[in-house]
């Protein structure tokens, strides 16, 4: 068995592929139309291109526990999952310029260093740096 | 303040209260990152953070949850991933990343890869990344 996915609820599909492109920074790796409203879409590391996918999912839309689970944990300021940078700080300023919302500034704890932000698809996400 | 912000704050307190110790295991990595391509042991790290051998493997252990030994073998193999990508030979790759022996490396590298270098190498040239 092997990890390839991570999957993460998002409320518009379109939306979070512009998001995790546009601002992230992932490129498109598959796109697969399921349903008319529906697509198996999934992103990766630039600099990963063969690394883990993320799985933009619609659950969200489709499935109401799946959306007050979602609700909740953004309500909450938990993260819905995390990435790696270099850098949590140059991460966050340019993130921020690009106009993306943070609910936790940069932070050390202990031998990490992470921020939050907003996904805008109903999801909170966080950065880590290892010290 | 939310959960997770008062969650952060618990965890903080009841983890990473020992700024000493912080300080001793994150000088560590840092010193296992920017050597890792020479003979590091433990004697060496602990000489040079000023802590017992023992003292340093269990705190290194306590706060990143591997030894460093498994740390630093981690990080050459990910360090070989990019040389070898970059066309690198398997001995040249092996010994740039401070290993010693190009038949233990290909053994190592496949029992974490799932391949051997040679195998990764032919993939990773047939994929280039667009």
């Amino acid at each position: 068995m092997k990890a390839r996915i991570i999957s993460i609820p998002v409320q518009d599909q379109e939306k979070a592929l512009s998001f995790y492109t546009g601002k992230l920074g992932f490129v498109k790796k598959i796109d697969v139309p399921l349903s008319e409203d529906s697509r198996w879409l999934t992103v990766v590391s630039k600099d990963e291109q063969d690394g883990p996918e993320v799985l933009l999912e619609p659950s969200p839309r489709h499935f109401e526990p799946a959306k007050t689970y979602q609700k909740a944990l953004f309500d909450a300021g938990i993260p819905y999952t995390q990435f790696d940078v270099d850098n949590v700080q140059q991460e966050y300023e340019r993130l921020v310029s690009a106009g993306v919302e943070f609910s936790i500034k940069p932070t050390e704890m202990g031998t990490v260093k992470i921020a939050v932000f907003n996904d805008t698809c109903g999801n909170n996400i966080q950065i880590v740096e290892m010290l | 303040m939310t959960f997770y912000e008062s969650e952060l704050k618990r965890i903080k307190n009841a983890v990473y209260l020992n700024q000493g110790q912080l300080d001793t295991v994150i000088g560590t990595r840092r010193y296992i990152n920017s050597n890792f391509d020479v003979a590091l042991n433990l004697n060496l790290l602990s000489h040079f953070r000023f802590v017992s051998k023992f003292h340093l493997l269990r705190l290194f252990k306590k706060y990143y949850g591997q030894t460093p030994k498994q740390y630093l073998t981690e990080m050459r193999i990910e360090r070989s991933k990019e040389y070898l990508k970059k066309g690198m030979s398997i001995t040249e790759t092996c010994f740039a990343v401070g290993f010693e022996s190009p038949c233990s490396f290909s053994t190592l590298f496949k029992n974490r890869t799932g391949r051997t270098p040679a195998e990764f190498q032919k993939r990773a040239t047939f994929t280039k990344p667009v």
